[in-house]
């Protein structure tokens, strides 16, 4: 809760998406279906007030005077109008549904595209089963809404309408009595309709971390169960099932209030309409046709009724799941969207001029970069070395422009960061890193990254120049192949390899390398070093380094201490300066390789 | 494949999850659903009064306030029936998710997902779910049937005739829908599985969220998300028509049914055999009676649609039959939760683990290990090494039972392990894998995974695994959120978090699956230096650093699945050129590079 709070207060809001701009937004472009689809209901919904009074001509032709012939003819045109009524109601849902549908997924598609470009800050404070249920979830309950809501609410609000006028045309009294019962369920609903939201709130919120925890526990299933801590998960599944369990029945006790209070006002409206009847027939004002009519009318009533209030149950889900889908479309990333300029081709040239920065849920005083300062020739390889947490991968992240500098400027290609195009700018540089992201899917989309653009030819070509392609031929379909989710069907090292020729397929000016190899053999390692040595070619690399042997064949070495560069030189030299941390490094893996004693001066100089 | 999915059996057995308050909310609905045949006879009475002459018997007003009070009663016990479903309802699906989590955490034998997790965690959704609907059916099934007994006998009395006629359209409704049915179950599945694909890229897609920024590629996800999302909507509207042709069919026939009576009652009405109030009697049962034929209908579908749901929960547990899942187990959700009590286990002391002709394979088939032999003694250091795919992590999660096994032994202190899986747990041995998962949670809660160790003690551990001075440099120290699958951490502190978990789990044998990987030479050598310095300590370690393996009592080198060569590394190097060879490619600083300087 923090996390996300600290997430609001940064991301400014831009303007509110309500239910109304949302619908007005994605249904417009289908505003021709929409009308159709309301012509249909006009026509079912006069088709519909037709029946009763058929009914009413029936019974009272019956008990009258009328000919059987008659009775039959009425009989015969209530068969044809009811037909009608539900033919052209079920074209009406189909084409309702229709337009919900394609409304909806341009939303989602829109709502996706939104929650990429979001930054970091947001993304790390959220699971992805989160994620899940508020870019589908939330929408879905929207779609529903759409393609239901419209048919049964447009078309009851019609029916009731139809149904006032025609008892007020019947008998003033009953039309004056059933308007009195109509108008006061709107009343009282609209009143009770806002009652569920909030709880539907808490209930979509503690589903959402139900299934988020079932889905962190699953990925996590081998650690979980090789440290027996099965118990203890079931413990804390217990602490988070009891809020879906409390929740979730809040909620619907409060949602029920609507549909119960309309039931209620039902039951006051037949009260009130059949008496009425009842004293009008006495009267001898209304006929016992009249009066079946009456009835007739009131059953009708319920149904839109019920409809309505069921729909507004739809309605809160759906405004619960909206208000958060503008939430989420509300939100601003905190990273500007960046310029229009293109970096230049070629290798490109890396420049930190005096760049602090700390991340965004922390204050200035704990700075992860403070005041970096360097620049690269194009063409240039770097090694980046440093204790774990030195802010080595930082300064790679604002390489991508994850996120901007708290102060002073990244340029690459002689061009500021964050003047760039975001999206040029990061397709110029390439990343290799620990964790290799792999999606269910073929092998092809996996290493095109889904870009179809991406020939089969070219990636054979990539393919051959990292000797994957007798690797290629062992696989069952080819590039077809499908990859289960995750990779898991992969060792760590193919992935790798994979992660390796998606980045040669990208072709970019900047490789950074975030020890790749850690998870690779040496031998393994060895066979990928040729065709590093072709992907790194006529490009600037930045390789970090866990192990010294990873940047023996850099050429400039910057070493990370505290966030700030505490070494930068070439690495020849560095390497014949005794007095070098770079020097003093080596000496230490060279003696904690031999078993022999450290170098503990030099040890304690990094640590 | 066929499980014992008859969703009947297996909803009895989940039936017993609280029985009598399943019998009581039965019982409600059954008033709820029962009561409408008293509000029809009271319609009956009130239209025959007016028709007819008011003088004797109850009057049209007697007729209405009888009506009233049905509905009344109705209305009042219609609270009650929802709060008791609601409370039913959640604690039996919840339970059904309770109890397959708990059966992947917990229960014997190894566990591997068919699909992916967030695949899995759409079964955790949708299926439960659809479980729990069945339910439902079977909640409002009497009433239902009550109401439907009572109608047509009603109506039978009055006018068999008209009753029977009125009933074949009503019959054809049964007929055309379950022609109708087995399309709608294919369309549904079809759109539920387009919707899995859905929500699988997007679970993906944010799963990954920072590569895919990082490379820029995200308009190409999102052309391939939008290429799902049409697959989907294709599958949605069918599954929407048919479902609209169904309704069409039932509640037309309603109408068929009612012209019926209408064309047959114009005589009966003139001569006096059929009363208006019988006609408002019909005219009221007929759609309840078609909404009861639906029902059962609906309910025969919502049968297999259970049995769909039943079969793929089963096939999340793999080997095991459903019916491990629907064991009722009480809860008291009602009050606060206990606090947990960690349980510890006394076993004896640890003096060797023997594993001999070991043999497991990925599902895949392609990585595995054949026929591994070998000995862990107290106190030793293992180091298990090898070439990417020779079989290390397979040797490790098949000795642990994380992987089936499919030939050999393992045993501890010389007696035969049955269930590797439930066997090397704390206190006997703990484990870190390659790729370690941290929680969303804080760090203190992620490495005690509730074994209640005080913070002098947690930060002993954290010592141990080298992230004592990572912590410094945290604000909220051990209450530091780690984020989603600790994303908050850098790989490094992961992996040394989750060695600081292992190391709390107090266990016999530490098992290290590439600890390595992702740390620097210095903080490893610290780890080390720091496990041994700790006390006896055996561990059986995968690696393929100089650093370990010239601790190591023994090494065993594997080459595409099958032991190598096996000894001290000085007997190893002699024996495999394959060593030498994996050793050679590290050797640091190349000497005469830096003599050329």
């Amino acid at each position: 809760m923090t996390a996300s709070t600290a997430t609001t207060e940064r991301e400014r809001r831009r303007g509110a998406f309500g239910l109304s701009t949302i619908l007005v937004r994605y249904l417009a472009p289908q505003r021709g279906w929409a009308l159709g689809m309301a012509l249909l209901l006009l026509v079912a919904t006069g088709l519909q007030l037709l029946v009763p009074q058929l009914l009413r001509r029936f019974i009272d032709g019956a008990l009258g005077a009328a000919p059987g012939a008659e009775l039959t003819r009425i009989a015969l045109t209530f068969l044809v109008a009811a037909l009608l009524t539900q033919l052209l109601n079920a074209v009406a849902t189909y084409v309702a549904a229709a337009v919900g549908w394609t409304a909806t997924n341009l939303l989602r598609e829109d709502l996706a595209a939104h929650t990429l470009d979001l930054d970091m800050g947001f993304h790390n404070a959220r699971t992805s089963g989160e994620m899940i249920e508020r870019l589908d979830g939330d929408v879905t309950s929207l779609s529903n809404f759409l393609s239901v809501f419209s048919v049964r609410v447009f078309g009851g609000a019609l029916l009731l309408a139809g149904i006032l006028v025609a008892l007020w045309l019947e008998n003033r009294l009953m039309g004056a009595v059933l308007t009195g019962v109509v108008l006061l369920e709107v009343v009282v609903l609209s009143r009770t309709r806002r009652a569920g939201v909030p709880a539907t709130n808490l209930e979509r919120e503690a589903n959402a971390k139900l299934f988020g925890f079932i889905e962190e526990r699953l990925h996590g299933l081998d650690d979980l169960r090789g440290n027996g801590a099965g118990a203890y998960t079931m413990h804390r599944f217990d602490g988070v099932m009891r809020n879906v369990y409390h929740d979730t029945r809040r909620a619907w006790m409060l949602r029920s209030v609507v549909w119960l209070s309309s039931y209620g006002l039902m039951l006051v409206g037949t009260a009130l309409t059949i008496g009425t009847a009842i004293y009008l027939v006495g009267k001898g004002s209304l006929t016992v046709g009249a009066a079946y009519m009456v009835f007739q009318y009131l059953l009708m009533l319920q149904n839109p009724i019920e409809q309505i209030t069921q729909q507004l149950q739809e309605l809160q889900k759906a405004g619960a799941g909206v208000q958060r889908v503008g939430e989420l479309l509300s939100l601003v990333p905190a990273l500007p969207r960046g310029g229009s300029e293109r970096l230049p081709a070629g290798a490109l040239s890396v420049e930190f001029d005096g760049v602090s920065f700390h991340y965004p849920d922390v204050g200035p005083d704990q700075l992860t970069l403070d005041d970096v300062t360097f620049k690269l020739a194009p063409g240039t390889r770097l090694g980046l070395l440093g204790r774990t947490g030195s802010g080595k991968t930082t300064l790679t992240r604002l390489l991508f422009r994850l996120y901007d500098p708290s102060s002073g400027r990244v340029r690459l290609g002689g061009v500021d960061a964050a003047a760039a195009d975001l999206q040029g700018l990061r397709s110029r540089v390439g990343l290799v890193s620990q964790e290799v992201q792999l999606f269910r899917g073929s092998l092809r989309h996996n290493l095109s990254f889904f870009d179809d653009g991406v020939s089969d030819d070219r990636i054979m070509a990539v393919l051959d120049e990292l000797d994957m392609r007798e690797w290629l031929e062992r696989q069952e379909n080819g590039l077809d192949t499908e990859i289960d989710s995750g990779g898991r069907n992969l060792s760590a090292g193919e992935a790798q390899l994979i992660a390796f020729a998606r980045v040669f397929l990208a072709d970019p000016g900047l490789i950074v390398l975030d020890e790749p190899s850690s998870r690779l053999d040496p031998a393994t390692e060895r066979r990928l070093e040729a065709a590093m040595e072709r992907l790194l070619a006529g490009r600037t690399a930045i390789v970090i380094a866990h192990r010294l042997e990873t940047v023996e064949r850099v050429d400039e070495i910057l070493v990370m201490e505290g966030g700030r560069v505490a070494e930068h030189g070439s690495r020849d030299l560095l390497a014949r300066d005794q007095h070098s941390r770079y020097a003093r490094l080596r000496r230490a893996a060279l003696s904690l390789d031999l078993n022999a004693t450290p170098d503990e001066h030099a040890l304690e100089e990094l640590a | 494949m066929t499980y014992s999915t008859n969703p009947l059996r297996l909803m009895l057995a989940l039936g017993r999850q609280r029985p009598w308050y399943f019998a009581l909310t039965a019982v409600l609905w059954a008033v709820v659903h029962g009561l409408p045949v008293l509000f029809g006879l009271a319609m009956r009475g009130l239209f025959d009064a007016l028709a007819g002459p008011q003088a004797a018997g109850p009057n049209a007003w007697t007729y209405l306030a009888l009506g009233l009070s049905v509905d009344a009663v109705r209305l009042v016990v219609m609270i009650g029936g929802i709060y008791t479903w609601a409370t039913w309802w959640l604690e039996l699906t919840l339970h059904l998710r309770r109890s397959l989590l708990s059966y992947l955490l917990e229960a014997s034998g190894s566990r591997r997902l068919p699909d992916s997790p967030s695949e899995a965690v759409t079964r955790f959704r949708d299926d439960a779910n659809d479980i729990g609907e069945y339910f439902e059916y079977w909640c409002d099934f009497w009433g239902f049937a009550a109401f439907g007994v009572a109608a047509l006998g009603t109506m039978l009395l009055i006018n068999p005739l008209m009753t029977l006629l009125a009933c074949v359209p009503l019959a054809l409704t049964v007929v055309l829908t379950s022609l109708l049915r087995p399309h709608i179950r294919t369309a549904r599945r079809r759109s539920r599985e387009a919707t899995s694909r859905v929500t699988d890229f997007l679970g993906e897609t944010f799963g990954s969220v920072q590569a895919v920024k990082a490379s820029g590629r995200e308009p190409f996800v999102l052309r391939h998300y939008v290429g799902l999302n049409t697959v989907r909507k294709r599958t949605a509207l069918k599954d929407t028509l048919l479902t609209e042709l169904f309704r069409s069919v039932t509640d037309n026939m309603v109408n068929i049914a009612t012209g019926i009576i209408l064309l047959l009652g114009a005589s009966a009405l003139k001569d006096g055999s059929f009363t208006v109030g019988d006609l408002a009697l019909f005219v009221t049962f007929l759609p309840r009676l078609t909404g009861v034929m639906s029902f059962m209908g609906l309910m025969v579908v919502q049968h297999k649609r259970s049995g769909v749901a039943f079969e793929r929960l089963g096939r999340l547990l793999v080997d095991a039959p459903v019916s491990a899942i629907v064991t009722p187990r009480a809860y008291d959700l009602e009050n606060p939760q206990a606090p947990f009590e960690h349980a510890v286990k006394e076993v004896e002391p640890f003096e060797r683990l023997d594993v001999v002709g070991l043999t497991a394979h990925h599902a895949g088939g392609l990585t595995g290990v054949t026929d591994v032999s070998f000995s862990v003694a107290r106190g030793e250091f293992v180091v298990v090494t090898g070439r990417i795919g020779s079989g290390k992590t397979t040797l490790l999660r098949a000795l642990l039972g994380l992987l089936p096994v499919e030939a050999g032994t393992v045993s501890w202190n010389g007696r035969h392990v049955d269930d590797p899986a439930s066997f090397f747990v704390p206190p006997r041995s703990a484990y870190t894998s390659q790729v370690p998962r941290l929680f969303s949670d804080t760090l203190r809660e992620n490495v005690l995974l509730g074994s209640g160790l005080s913070d002098v003690e947690v930060a002993a551990a954290l010592e141990l695994a080298v992230l004592d001075a990572d912590l410094a440099s945290m604000r909220s120290g051990l209450d530091t959120e780690v984020g989603t699958r600790g994303v908050k951490l850098s790989g490094g502190q992961v992996q040394r978090a989750a060695a600081a978990r292992m190391l709390l789990r107090r266990a016999q044998l530490l098992v290290f699956d590439d600890i390595s990987s992702a740390l620097d030479v210095e903080t490893e050598r610290r780890l080390w230096d720091g496990l041994f310095a700790a006390g006896e300590t055996t561990c059986l370690v995968v690696s393929h650093r100089r650093a370990a393996l010239e601790r190591a009592d023994r090494v065993i080198l594997l080459e595409g699945g099958r032991v190598a060569a096996q000894g001290t590394l000085a007997e190893v190097l002699a024996s495999s050129p394959e060593l030498a060879a994996l050793l050679k490619g590290e050797r640091s600083p190349d000497a005469g590079r830096v003599a050329a300087l």
